[in-house]
């Protein structure tokens, strides 16, 4: 089912949650919503279910106004943050709700019910826990119980609010793969609330990256990754290290910036030498950390004693000789990207999209 | 055994606190029904099966279980929906309604008989209504149920409120886009979330009603055989001297309510149970 979504507004009070805010979103797409707390995504999720009521705008799925239809006439599939499941049921009676309270006229026999919940367990690997009840299970099995539950229904949309944002990390790992592969064998529009950048650009084929109530950018993971809209976007995509006003203006050699600008830079684009040379800048080790595929440095620079963080494989870390605590080194900024500070400024009512920001100088080593 | 035990416990002062436990209950509740036995067994088995069978005392145990029982029914459900609303609904006065609710337990019960007397007899406020279709409130046990009603009402209101409270809507949302109608989620979702503290409120509002005198004795006409209920006749007896005849009587009422408070607990205890399990 396609979405749209077009200038919707919601307020909780005084707070504005959701501001105009305009989004496509294509039959069997697979978004994700990922913005900071109180970004508005989980509310944009819920006025999609229908769950809130929004001030102004309107949402159309296929096409069709919904903006007045309830959450029972939506018929979306809604998995919640903490599963929502249905404490006095089991399991089997958990993932065949939906289907018993269809109208008489409706609902499927007592044997289809039986059929389809079993079928249902199977497709989530859960069927031996038909008889339990929500406490006696893991997250992750209630997660996947809470998504059995609202495929039931066989909804044409299925929206998750954080769907793993309660689980162990390895448990969460698992459960993306899971959910990719089920949107592949469905093909069911699929939108998922997250506040983990890591977990969106490895799971959405979209990403809507959101920041107070506003969307900031759209895109595949590649393109926001690669060519950040904002400075948000880009500070909110991995760690970034950054810098503005004086330090950025007198001791960046190569950068022609001005007051106005603020520089970010990812840790893995800092080149470290051993040898100074006319671009780099001097800077003590104060930190480095050795576990895992790549190693991370802390440093300080030696003119205005900033901190700033340093990534490199470890082969490279290998070739390039150990390096010790306190030992002084001299680092490269290649790719230094500024942006506009005004430009970013939120209270700014222009559209933060359309005009991209400052020159991106880079400097080849 | 002990030692042992008494080394697993993690939280300290289990001596000091049941010690004091079980000093309480002995003073207060214990000694007391004791003592009320014994009087009870001072006279012979054919004495006490003579008392208690007699069709005047049989007669007032009905009365007073039915009565209380169906007031007790009343207001587990109009209770409930009071708790409802006021947890539910927002509206101007809310807080005055809610004080309103415990006003049964502050009234001197006797006020409380003599004002609803005053009203539902024949030629009462709301009496006089039901009077001309021939329907008698006082003096009835239409009356005594009304006494009954309203003496144990805060107990279901009060029980079931914090528990509608704390009831998470994400519950009722997740029914909502399962496509459950608002009555499907309130009869599959809340009622069973709710169901034991009603129970618990209702047991309350039971136990109140089977030990109700004041509010009672005004409304009821305390017609023998009629509207005479246990409580009165007890008292009935002991104006008369007769004291075992009183503890016969008592003692049997409370093991009949002990009896019928335990099945209700239990009942409650294990769908209380069920849920948690869960």
């Amino acid at each position: 089912m396609g979405i749209k979504i077009r200038n919707v507004t919601k307020a909780f009070g005084t707070y504005t949650a959701i501001q105009d805010i305009n989004l496509q979103i294509q039959k069997g797409d697979f978004v994700a919503l990922l913005g900071p707390s109180g970004s508005g995504k989980t509310t944009l999720l819920r006025l999609i279910a229908g769950l809130e009521n929004l001030d102004a705008g309107k949402i159309f799925f296929n096409g069709i106004d919904y903006t007045a239809k309830t959450v029972k006439e939506r018929k979306v599939g809604f998995v919640f943050q903490h599963y929502a499941l249905f404490k006095h049921m089991t399991i089997f009676e958990n993932v065949a709700f939906g289907l018993k309270v269809k109208p008489r006229k409706i609902r499927p026999t007592k044997k289809e019910i039986k059929e389809k919940v079993m079928e249902l367990l199977k497709f989530v690997q859960l069927e031996h826990l038909a008889d339990r009840y929500p406490a006696q299970l893991s997250g992750g099995q209630r997660q996947r119980i809470a998504l059995a539950r609202a495929l039931a229904v066989e909804p044409e949309v299925l929206l998750l609010d954080e769907p793993f944002g309660a689980l162990d990390a390895k448990v969460r790992q698992e459960l993306r793969r899971w959910l990719r592969e089920i949107h592949q064998k469905l093909n069911i529009t699929t939108i998922f609330v997250t506040h983990d950048q890591e977990e969106a650009l490895e799971m959405a084929d979209t990403v809507v990256i959101m920041n107070h109530g506003k969307i900031e950018q759209i895109g595949s993971p590649e393109e926001v990754y690669e060519k950040p809209a904002n400075a948000f976007v880009y500070s909110f995509l991995g760690k970034v290290n950054e810098f503005k006003g004086e330090s950025l203006v007198t001791n960046f050699p190569h950068v022609k910036g001005t007051e106005e600008a603020v520089g970010y830079i990812r840790p893995h684009e800092i080149v470290l030498h051993q040898q100074s040379n006319e671009n780099s800048i001097p800077a003590v080790v104060i930190h480095i950390n050795k576990a895992g595929s790549t190693v991370r440095f802390e440093l300080k620079r030696l003119d205005t004693d900033e901190l700033f963080e340093v990534e490199m494989t470890s082969d490279h870390y290998k070739k390039q000789g150990p390096f010790h605590k306190g030992e002084i080194l001299y680092a490269e900024f290649k790719n230094i990207v500024l942006f506009d500070r005004k430009t970013n400024s939120i209270q700014t009512e222009k559209n933060v999209q359309g005009e991209v920001v400052s020159a991106i100088s880079s400097y080849m080593s | 055994m002990v030692i042992q035990s008494k080394r697993r416990r993690v939280l300290p002062g289990f001596g000091l606190s049941m010690g004091y436990t079980l000093i309480y209950l002995s003073f207060i509740v214990l000694i007391p029904i004791a003592v009320l036995f014994v009087k009870a067994s001072t006279i012979s088995f054919s004495e006490f099966w003579e008392i208690v069978t007699d069709k005047r005392v049989m007669d007032s145990y009905k009365l007073t279980f039915y009565t209380s029982f169906l007031a007790a029914v009343v207001n587990a459900i109009f209770g409930t929906l009071i708790a409802w609303v006021l947890v539910r609904y927002h509206f101007y006065g809310k807080r005055f309604v809610d004080a309103l609710v415990d006003l049964p337990f502050a009234l001197p019960t006797a006020v409380a008989g003599i004002a609803l007397t005053a009203i539902y007899a024949p030629n009462g406020w709301i009496g006089q209504y039901f009077e001309e279709f021939g329907i008698k409130i006082a003096y009835t046990q239409i009356g005594i149920m009304i006494a009954l009603t309203f003496i144990g009402f805060p107990f279901v209101v009060r029980s079931v409120q914090p528990v509608l409270q704390d009831l998470d809507r994400q519950y009722e949302e997740a029914a909502a886009t399962l496509g459950a109608s608002s009555s499907q989620i309130f009869f599959k979702i809340i009622l069973p979330s709710i169901i034991p503290s009603v129970l618990t409120g209702f047991a309350l509002a039971f136990a109140r009603a089977l030990g109700e005198y004041g509010s009672v004795v005004f409304i009821a006409g305390n017609m023998p055989m009629k509207t005479e209920i246990v409580p009165l006749l007890i008292i009935t007896k002991l104006e008369q001297y007769d004291y075992s005849g009183a503890a016969v009587i008592a003692a049997v009422m409370l093991v009949i309510s002990f009896l019928l408070l335990f099945l209700i607990n239990f009942w409650q205890w294990r769908t209380a149970r069920k849920h948690q399990v869960s």
